[in-house]
């Protein structure tokens, strides 16, 4: 474990730090980040997702220490077609797995017109990313967008037909008593949910 | 000059915006008074106001001020002064009248500072063909400067944000990234002579540009200032109503700027340009990190970025490079009106 100690220091010092623990790490090695600073708490985390580097974050008080994983994943339910054999010693660079995690009918908060307007083009757009999402998992008021009467609902049923698992909370969708309304994607639970999304090598929120 | 201005900031220059969306929050539910006579106001985002006196003129009105970015007392005054006067020439304008805006600690930083400081804005306001008629000064601290100035334009030549038409090109007269070279110059990270490209781009006036613009009946420009490339190029789709595609390696950058950028060197006001942006913009598949996050860099007296229709664009080029913009290039295009009001490419 390497750790990169940012206390006391304003942007964008603690992000260079960051930058800098990252490529002196040998492979595999964790880099733990010290940040006190909450614009580069925020800046630093919002670097590793942009760049797809997995982290964990822990709070204590004032301090946060984000530690970004750089270990091998061995639960990942990788599928075959993930990697490609291409025969020398050297396998491929592996799929990246993205999750799409929907807990909102809404994309951001604000106007509401505007909120539902952006999140049905969220799903036009995410139909035309390539390689597909492997999965989206709608919970809370997400599950709506599943509806029969759902103007994004077209957009879901494309990504199921491209091979993108949908999955949808079943306590939410009791909760809002809408079960028979929803023409596609499969029941799930909390434990699968946490599972799927533990298992991502990033996650996009909208 | 022994007082170094940088010790009185963490950030400086229009990196000490509010926060873009934060902005357009606070004023969506300001009451815009309904007069003909105010051709443009801040419905459109663009640079400075205008209104309309008679057939022939129209006054265009701005302010602009900032905190310390460099150092030097007197090099603040100028790129202050250079950076309030461009949003006259981003809306085709010509300058002729300004007043001081400063607000200065006079117990805690000598007042020779204030003289230079004034010194560089009075000497740039010169250059530009601008009198500074009068001022106003506060004691505060950290100290802040700017000009509050008026120009003229014919009514019918104004130049707005909402004048891109489809098909046009867009045509940046100077390179980028003074935010990221000003950050990495307070970690200690660029060469002097990455500083002084800098300094010497954000003391450039944008008057020769917007001659340039005038010339070739340019209807659609906008200087980069604090939000960024991204940032202005959205705020010209959307008052256009046309999707704005920009080819982040046709971007002139300032030395130094990628390389800072790659090892981090972001500064917070990218990340709120970005913040602004994304909801309404699409990264191309495969677009570099770093290049994404130099579009957001806060710029401090930026470039003009004009929409030229494409048969008029190299000959508005080849102006450029022979009128003190040797690095003028073509960086987007305006194509139809798309979901998403910007296209990273």
């Amino acid at each position: 474990m390497k750790t990169v100690d940012t206390r006391g220091l304003t942007c964008p010092a603690p992000l260079i730090k960051t930058r800098q623990g990252l490529n002196e790490a040998s492979a595999g090695e964790d880099v733990e980040i010290l940040i006190d600073n909450p614009t580069s708490f925020s800046n630093v985390k919002r670097y590793l997702s942009d760049n797809r580097l997995p982290y964990t974050v822990r709070e204590e008080g004032s301090l946060a220490i984000v530690t970004v994983r750089r270990g091998e994943k061995t639960e990942l339910s990788v599928n075959e077609t993930e990697y490609c054999t291409t025969g020398s010693e050297e396998p491929a660079p592996k799929v990246r797995k993205t999750v799409v995690a929907v807990s909102s009918e809404r994309m951001g908060s604000g106007d509401d017109v505007l909120g539902t307007k952006l999140m049905v083009s969220f799903f036009r757009t995410l139909v035309m990313l390539e390689p597909p999402p492997a999965a989206v998992v709608f919970y809370n008021a997400g599950v709506k967008l599943a509806m029969d009467d759902s103007p994004a609902l077209d957009h879901i049923r494309e990504l199921s037909e491209k091979g993108t698992a949908i999955y949808l909370c079943t306590t939410c969708i009791n909760h809002f008593g809408i079960r028979d309304r929803l023409p596609t994607g499969s029941f799930s639970d909390m434990y699968q949910i946490v599972n799927i999304l533990r298992d991502a090598d990033h996650i996009i929120c909208p | 000059m022994s007082f170094d201005l940088l010790t009185t900031v963490e950030t400086g220059g229009c990196s000490a915006k509010i926060p873009p969306r934060q902005l357009e929050e606070l004023l969506k539910d300001l009451h815009l008074p309904a007069d003909p006579r105010i051709l443009v106001d801040i419905s459109t985002h663009d640079d400075a106001g205008v209104y309309k006196i008679n057939d022939e003129t129209a006054l265009v009105l701005t302010t602009d001020f900032f905190p310390p970015l460099v150092s030097d007392g007197y090099d603040f005054g100028l790129i202050a002064a250079t950076n309030s006067i461009s949003d006259i020439y981003a809306m085709g304008a010509t300058p002729l009248v300004a007043l001081n805006i400063m607000m200065f600690p006079s117990s805690r930083i000598p007042m020779e500072v204030y003289r230079e400081i004034l010194r560089g804005g009075n000497d740039k306001a010169q250059e530009a063909g601008v009198s500074i008629i009068g001022g106003h000064t506060i004691d505060d601290y950290p100290p802040k400067y700017g000009l509050a100035v008026i120009g003229t334009v014919h009514p019918d030549r104004v130049i707005t944000n909402a004048g891109v038409r489809e098909g046009d090109e867009l045509v940046l007269t100077k390179p980028v990234g003074t935010g990221i070279i000003l950050a990495g110059h307070r970690l200690k990270m660029t060469t002097p002579g990455q500083l002084a490209a800098a300094v010497l781009t954000m003391k450039q006036l944008n008057n020769r540009g917007a001659e340039l613009m005038a010339r070739h009946s340019i209807r659609g420009a906008t200087d980069i200032t604090g939000f960024g490339l991204a940032g202005h190029a959205l705020k010209m789709a959307r008052a256009s109503d046309v999707t704005i595609e920009l080819y982040m390696k046709n971007v002139p950058l300032l030395d130094g700027t990628y390389s800072l950028a790659e090892q981090g060197c972001i500064p917070g006001a990218a990340f709120r340009n970005l913040d602004y942006t994304e909801g309404d913009t699409l990264p191309a598949d495969g677009l570099d990190y770093t290049l994404k996050m130099i579009a957001h860099d806060a710029q401090t007296s930026g470039g003009l970025l004009m929409a030229v229709a494409p048969e008029r664009s190299d000959k508005m080029l080849r102006d450029l490079h022979s009128s003190g913009h040797p690095e003028a290039a073509v960086i987007g295009k305006a194509v139809r009106r798309r979901e998403a009001s910007l296209i990273l490419a």
